[in-house]
């Protein structure tokens, strides 16, 4: 503590480039992007699998 | 198996006549325009004509699972027609919107410098988000604004032929947004 004021992480940066890497994905070609979305796919096939399986176990109503 | 397979599936159809007019639409014409976002399946707008039609009014996908069949795609399942390993849906134009956005669909190249599919216009996209209103596609506004990827006087009119103003409003209300059509309107 320092008399009642905190001080607190300038994040601003990080979310500069945050921004700028947004910017660079939108950037891409279609094609770019159309590959991008198959390795995001395939990454996030498990927890898609887990989350079918999981709806598929609940009982029924 | 690539969503870009896929997709050249879809301009076969296509070219075969069993579609006839198509648009790709949802997230995957969205990245034509965006930043890539997950999503689990294609969609694809086509004309009611494409549909096998009952007298029910029932439409039915006869003629598109059988030019799917000869080309040896079988496989269904909830989410929709297995082309490539990626879920197809294809969507039937159900409003004036749907059509308008059909007709005014704009030509991509694939990345192979030969295949050129066709997708929708950024406005489109942006005023069918408007008007499913998932939090999703509230998200996929907020994009397109974000990357000032779609024509403001467009999507306008747009917005206003299909009496979606008032929606736009709402949103730009509940996402604390300045109404960056207001200076459209004005002029």
């Amino acid at each position: 503590m320092n008399g009642g004021h905190k001080d607190y992480p300038d994040n601003s940066g990080i979310h500069a480039r945050k921004a700028a890497g947004r910017r660079q994905r939108a950037a891409l070609t279609f094609a770019e992007k159309l590959a991008a979305l198959d390795a995001l796919r395939a990454r996030a096939a498990p927890i898609v699998r887990a989350r079918k399986a999981r709806e598929r176990s609940r009982p029924p109503g | 198996m690539t969503l870009a397979r896929t997709i050249e599936v879809v301009v076969r159809l296509s070219r075969e006549g069993v579609i006839g007019n198509y648009a790709i639409a949802g997230a995957v014409a969205a990245l034509n325009y965006i930043e890539p976002t997950f999503t689990e399946d294609l969609d694809i707008l086509i004309s009611v004509e494409a549909f096998e039609n009952r007298q029910s009014g029932l439409l039915l996908l006869g003629p598109i699972e059988a030019g799917l069949a000869r080309m040896g795609y079988t496989r269904r399942s909830d989410v929709g027609y297995e082309i490539e390993g990626w879920p197809v849906q294809f969507l039937p134009v159900a409003s004036p919107l749907d059509e308008e956005a059909l007709a005014q669909a704009v030509e991509i190249d694939l990345g192979d410098g030969i295949t050129r599919a066709r997708c929708l216009r950024a406005e489109h996209i942006v005023a069918i988000a408007l008007k499913v209103g998932r939090p999703k596609d509230f998200a996929r506004i907020e994009s397109f604004l974000e990357h000032s990827a779609v024509d403001l006087r467009a999507l306008n009119g747009v917005l206003e032929r299909h009496n979606l103003m008032a929606s736009w409003r709402a949103w730009c209300l509940k996402a604390g947004r300045k109404d960056a059509l207001a200076d459209e309107r004005r002029t």
